[in-house]
């Protein structure tokens, strides 16, 4: 956070991969990267929730970001990891991510924004696409993709 | 002064008292001449004064100071406790309350004076006073100001002897002393301001004058005096042969002794002392005796009092006590176990380990039961107010009502106690206004004019239990069904076929009111479903009985505890489930043959009752490999008088679990009460049998 202020528009976003797509996410959020670890179903919940875990005592959910975009899903290897994110200070939960791949920063000239359509749900998942070395990162909306269910609601 | 780091204090004594006025008045309304409890009030209200002037809280201050007065005088006898003073008075405990209420949000009291009030006490301690002249008034007034030890010294200065209030055997006692030509004397004794012990100097003087004669009486009392509760001075009968100069000498030898004052009482003083006695006592009788008897009297209701939570829970020193020493142990036991470790022989490291785990398990058994002893707290922190809420209805609607309160003492978790209170005070409301009828009708149906609210609660099992009783007309189910058919929650064949318990059940639905025409109390539709969510989401349910033209009963279903509860561990194909033992009732084999058919639903015949299957695996979406076996598992679980089978594989026995949320962000269709962690680390979640029955 620090960073942010003295170089105000740079933000750091760790870089995942899914399936053959990186996307990045506000480092800002992300609480803890874990291991996969063993998930206990959850009977009736959202189709793009796996479960819960347990994370030294509390109990997390964990959504997977495959289902949720619609892609095959997961398939656990030993590059799969759990990034636990903290949207609000009470909440948290664990997106399966294929493999976490490094930290970038970004600044405001190298991220591109990316039309906000309102019929097309999945638009919201994305904040703007970051233009890192020669590839391009999605950056992810984390409110999007994890308070979308209290708007259902 | 800063006052700011007493500020919480402040407010936890002010709630407190507070609470103890709006209950005492309650009682001077029935009872306007029980003497304790005016005293009672006194003190709370001039406690309260002295409080808010210390914070700096002027307006509340002089509010106090104002409704002091009344008290003072209802006190001295002067006036009664008039129903229409007694609105005031509770409108005056309003608007403190309201002050505090500011207070807490905002540090500062606010600009409301409550001039109305204050107006109104003044209008209502002149006219009980009538004839009384100003100056007894003023003397009234003068000692509540913060100077009064002062005041009531100068009061008293010329004469230098407080009058005392004699019962009548010590009256006798004089008069007969003074037929036998011995001399009776009032002696105040003033001890110098200096002085540290003064209870020590207190018992000198005494041992002084019991060699001239015998004290027949002391104010304050000289229990009071040895524990040194009192200001500087006492006052003392003394009946003795010696004159008044002997016994004022022998006790001004006693060291850092100020003076003291003789005055030989007369037998006529004696003969019409209770006539006198009252305006006497009013004039001159020094302030500064009450307040020294205030604290002493505060102190001791104190210790004999309730303890009143706010935010924080007030632990019982030995139960703290009683977690350190099972601190203590838990060390010791891992010290054990280190040591087991760095043994050597197999055999022995075996045994020791399991003994050792034994032990493990009876110390946290031990903790968690003192951990949450400590978060226990009598649910009287919530209904004490109810008594005075019912008081206001009656008035409001005009209908006489009474509530009977039983096992306040019943004790609940912190955080159940915290939302309990809204829904019983609903639930109280709708017995008092919808529940009881109107008095006419009341006689007309012969039943007592007074309706009567019963407020119960008592522990049963793992769960406490309160219920709202009244003696009023109860539910008429066919007019639920009726207004359920209007307002098209139900289907006419719902409504043939439902059972009364079904109907009643309709109570609960939202925005459903059978009363006619809404009130400012109730039935504005917003209400028994809150009623119902809020209990739910506590854990707990609620249910209605009646019985027409007797009266409705609710009754509150609550876990003793949230944190913590034991649990039947199941298993489902590979996942493990939780379900709370408390809402367990049996465990039975059945045979697949034995399974009969009620519209194409599964139940089964258990000892004369007719019991519906869960098929866990089916409604949890459990991955299927059925398991072919010749019995069936059947967990018979409860909810209320309704019953149901859950179907699970196997079971894994009893447990002891931990109960944690699973979080907002995924959705949880209820079934799911919350997860635990096993002691393997895994997550199972556990079965909320009230959601599946």
């Amino acid at each position: 956070m620090t960073e942010n202020v003295s170089s105000k528009e740079a933000k750091q976003y760790i870089v995942v991969q899914l399936g053959n797509e990186q996307y990045g996410i506000d480092i800002q959020y992300v609480d803890n990267i874990v291991r996969t670890q063993k998930i206990t179903r959850v009977p009736k919940a959202q189709e793009y929730f796996n479960g819960v875990i347990n994370l030294r005592g509390e109990i997390v959910p964990v959504m997977s970001l495959r289902v949720k975009f619609e892609l095959e899903p997961d398939t656990f290897t030993n590059k799969t990891r759990i990034l636990i994110l903290k949207f609000e200070p009470q909440a948290a939960v664990g997106v399966i991510v294929d493999e976490v791949r490094e930290v970038v920063t970004l600044d405001a000239d190298s991220i591109e924004k990316v039309s906000y359509d309102p019929s097309d749900e999945k638009s919201l998942y994305l904040s703007g696409i970051g233009k890192h070395n020669d590839g391009l990162i999605s950056l992810l909306n984390i409110a999007g993709i994890i308070v979308e269910k209290e708007k259902e609601a | 002064m800063d006052v700011s780091q007493y500020l919480e204090i402040f407010i936890d004594e002010t709630r407190e008292h507070l609470q103890s006025l709006n209950e005492q008045i309650l009682v001077l309304e029935r009872e306007p001449e029980n003497v304790d409890t005016i005293n009672e009030i006194f003190r709370a209200a001039h406690s309260l004064k002295g409080m808010a002037g210390t914070m700096g809280y002027k307006r509340m201050q002089r509010l106090t100071h104002d409704m002091e007065n009344v008290f003072s005088e209802i006190r001295n006898g002067k006036m009664k406790a008039s129903p229409k003073l007694v609105d005031v008075l509770f409108k005056g405990l309003d608007a403190l309350e309201q002050y505090l209420d500011v207070i807490v949000n905002s540090g500062d009291e606010g600009t409301e004076d409550n001039e109305d009030i204050i107006k109104a006490l003044n209008e209502i301690l002149n006219e009980g006073l009538g004839a009384v002249s100003a100056p007894a008034e003023a003397a009234a007034a003068t000692p509540a100001a913060p100077v009064a030890a002062a005041a009531a010294t100068e009061a008293v200065a010329e004469s230098g002897v407080k009058p005392v209030k004699l019962a009548e055997h010590e009256q006798s006692a004089i008069a007969k002393a003074l037929s036998e030509n011995l001399n009776a004397f009032t002696m105040t004794v003033y001890i110098q301001e200096t002085c540290i012990l003064k209870a020590a100097r207190a018992f000198l003087v005494f041992k002084a004058l019991e060699e001239l004669g015998t004290v027949i009486h002391s104010e304050p009392s000289v229990q009071d005096i040895e524990d040194e509760r009192f200001e500087f001075d006492f006052t003392v009968v003394l009946l003795t042969d010696k004159d008044a100069e002997t016994a004022k000498k022998k006790v001004e030898n006693v060291s850092e002794i100020k003076m003291a004052c003789v005055e030989a009482i007369r037998p006529e003083a004696v003969a019409s002392a209770t006539v006198e006695e009252a305006k006497e006592d009013k004039e001159t009788k020094s302030v500064a005796q009450k307040e020294s008897a205030a604290p002493a009297a505060s102190a001791q209701q104190k210790t004999t009092g309730k303890p009143v939570v706010n935010r924080s829970v007030r632990v019982d020193i030995d139960k703290l006590d009683d977690l350190m020493n099972l601190v203590s142990e838990l060390i010791i036991a891992k010290n054990g176990l280190v040591s087991i470790n760095t043994t050597d022989v197999a055999g022995l490291r075996e045994s020791g380990f399991n003994e050792q785990i034994e032990y493990l398990e009876r110390i946290t058994t031990n903790l968690h039961q003192s951990v949450m002893k400590t978060r226990m707290v009598p649910i009287e922190n919530v209904v004490s107010r109810f008594p005075r809420m019912i008081r206001d209805i009656s008035k409001k609607l005009d209908k006489k009502m009474e509530l009977y309160m039983s096992g306040e003492e019943t004790e609940l978790d912190r955080t159940v106690i915290d939302e309990i209170g809204d829904p019983l005070m609903h639930m109280l409301r709708n017995a008092a206004d919808h529940g009881l009828e109107s008095n006419e009708e009341r006689i007309k149906a012969g039943k007592p004019e007074v309706g009567s609210i019963f407020l119960n609660a008592y522990q049963d099992g793992n769960n406490v239990v309160i219920e709202v009783r009244d003696d009023g007309k109860g539910v008429d189910v066919e007019k639920i069904k009726k207004k359920a058919l209007e307002k098209g929650t139900i289907t006419p064949e719902q409504a043939a076929t439902m059972t009364e318990k079904e109907a009643i059940d309709l109570l609960f639905r939202p925005s459903f009111s059978t009363a006619e025409k809404i009130s400012d109390l109730s039935g504005r539709g917003v209400g028994l479903d809150v009623v119902k969510s809020k209990i739910e989401a506590l854990g707990g349910d609620v249910e209605a009985k009646t019985v027409l033209g007797a009266g409705t009963t609710f009754i509150v279903r609550l876990p003793l505890t949230l944190a913590i509860i034991q649990a039947l561990m199941v298993e489902l194909g590979n996942e493990k489930y939780a379900i709370p033992l408390g809402s367990i009732q049996t465990i039975e084999d059945v045979l697949p043959s034995d399974i009969k058919y009620i519209q194409t639903k599964e139940v089964i015949h258990l000892r004369g009752n007719v019991i519906p299957l869960i098929r866990l695996r089916k409604i949890l979406d459990v991955p299927a490999d059925d398991v072919t076996s010749e019995s069936l598992t059947v967990v018979i679980v409860a909810k209320g008088d309704r019953l149901a089978g859950l179907v699970v594989d196997n079971l894994i026995g009893q447990q002891e679990i931990v109960i944690k949320s699973i979080g907002k962000y995924i959705n949880n269709n209820k079934m799911i009460g919350g997860a635990t962690i096993l002691g393997d680390g895994e997550v199972a979640l556990i079965l909320d049998a009230n959601a599946i029955v």
